[in-house]
């Protein structure tokens, strides 16, 4: 397995994908909606895949010795680990956000989502969406992504519109809250998308590699 | 024994049948596949490499099954399309580093001696080079890990007389040290220079497989070369069907 995902990395991987973890440095820009850096994150993602089949990376992958299992653990490590460096980077941002600039007028006077706890949940629930949904749907055929694209963003962008919009709602003020005042919440929704990344993660794992299994190519 | 096997080996498609093909392939022997485009040998080839799934049949290396032996039975056979068309952008050097850490045999110095003898520059991108060159790069990562069987589609497509020459005369050392080679084309004469055996193939069925000499002795007419064999049988086989 290191040695597939040495390959994702080495081989296989758009330099865009790593560019793109930069787009978690939008979690700094106040009155932005800081959960498109989340996108953007996976949009460097979905550049590799474009790559990998323009290099025809999956045929060169079956020819090697490794399990076809293999092959699509190794492309979900892959995806996973650009996820991680982005998250890893958002996470610092927001705890920066919420100790040094938590009574920074331009970050209080924000009509959109603050960046806190429920903020990386949301993050992570798009990074799983995007494994189950896009790198899902791209394992039916190995070849074709358009659709589990589009439906990827379709679904990514109601998520973000919500999550956005949520502590609009009567009772919900609590999720967008600055500095660490209701930790409560705000945790429970980190630790429900930290429930749903690694479900909708591990669901889209397995089906890939069920299916991919079957397929011919 | 045969280093390979295929067995009554059936793939449908909704507008094409491959029907009951069986062949086998013996250690230090040069086997080339003919048949015209269509007739069904890349999807042959890539049903011996469990890239396509068989409808029906089974596949043998070593005497072990393909399907639950794959990655032990890939450690010990090379695969060629053509010409490489993997990781244009990247130098070969990359692709071969990489490529070596998955196979227990990689040699280094059968690599560089194959880098010398088909005159490739490790440090050009792949897009840099012409499809010759590329043919030979897909044989370069082919042959550097000492396969016993070498299954190569269309290795002679794109490659001037010269280099084909040289392709061939490597085939024929390679089956002196054991090595059973099995190969797709369509340039007969490459077949005529080379192959020990021949397995021709039509619309999905196997017409004959047998040695070079048994199969001109039975299917061609004196002083026929193996293109004009080809050629005819072709011929007759269309206008036996425009009756039907």
């Amino acid at each position: 397995m290191t040695k597939l995902i040495y390959k994702e990395l080495k081989l296989s991987a758009s330099p865009l994908s790593y560019i793109f973890i930069a787009a978690a440095f939008l979690t700094f820009v106040p009155g932005y909606p800081i959960l498109l850096g989340a996108f953007f994150t996976t949009l460097g993602i979905f550049y590799s895949f474009q790559t990998m089949r323009e290099n025809n990376d999956i045929q060169y992958s079956l020819l090697l010795p490794v399990a076809k299992a293999d092959v699509v653990k190794s492309k979900f490590v892959f995806t996973v680990l650009i996820e991680c460096c982005s998250f890893i980077l958002m996470t610092v941002i927001t705890l920066i956000r919420m100790l040094l600039f938590k009574d920074a007028a331009i970050y209080t006077a924000n009509a959109l989502m603050c960046a806190n706890l429920s903020f990386l949940g949301f993050a992570l629930l798009i990074f799983g969406l995007f494994n189950v949904v896009f790198v899902g749907g791209f394992f039916k055929t190995a070849f074709y992504f358009g659709k589990p694209f589009i439906a990827y963003c379709i679904i990514s962008f109601i998520v973000i519109v919500i999550a956005e919009a949520l502590h609009h709602l009567s009772g919900m003020d609590s999720f967008n809250s600055f500095g660490f005042d209701r930790l409560f919440p705000q945790g429970a929704v980190l630790c429900i998308g930290l429930l749903l990344f690694v479900v909708l993660t591990s669901f889209g794992i397995k089906k890939s590699e069920q299916i991919f299994e079957r397929i011919d190519l | 024994m045969s280093v390979c096997e295929v067995r009554h080996l059936y793939k449908e498609y909704p507008s094409f049948l491959l029907r009951d093909l069986s062949f086998s392939l013996e250690p230090g022997t040069i086997t080339g596949f003919i048949g015209r485009n269509g007739a069904g040998k890349t999807t042959t080839i890539k049903s011996m490499l469990n890239i396509v799934h068989p409808s029906k049949g089974e596949i043998f290396y070593f005497g072990m099954p393909l399907i639950g032996n794959e990655c032990l039975i890939k450690q010990r056979i090379g695969f060629s399309a053509g010409a490489v068309n993997y990781y244009q952008k990247k130098k070969l050097r990359d692709i071969a580093a990489v490529t070596k850490s998955f196979y227990q045999n990689w040699d280094d110095a059968a690599y560089k001696k194959y880098v010398r003898l088909f005159s490739l520059n490790e440090n050009k991108a792949l897009c840099e080079l012409s499809e010759g060159m590329k043919v030979k790069c897909n044989l370069l990562l082919a042959l550097s890990h000492h396969a016993e069987i070498l299954i190569l589609d269309e290795p002679t497509s794109g490659l001037d007389p010269f280099s084909r020459d040289e392709l061939t005369d490597l085939f024929g050392m390679l089956k002196e040290h054991g090595v059973a080679i099995f190969f797709s084309t369509h340039i007969t004469s490459d077949l005529e220079k080379c192959a020990d055996h021949i397995v021709y193939i039509r619309n999905g069925q196997i017409v004959l497989s047998d040695t070079k000499q048994n199969f001109c002795d039975r299917l061609g007419k004196s002083g026929e070369t193996l293109e004009q064999m080809m050629l005819r049988l072709e011929k007759e086989a269309r206008d036996d069907e425009a009756d039907l």
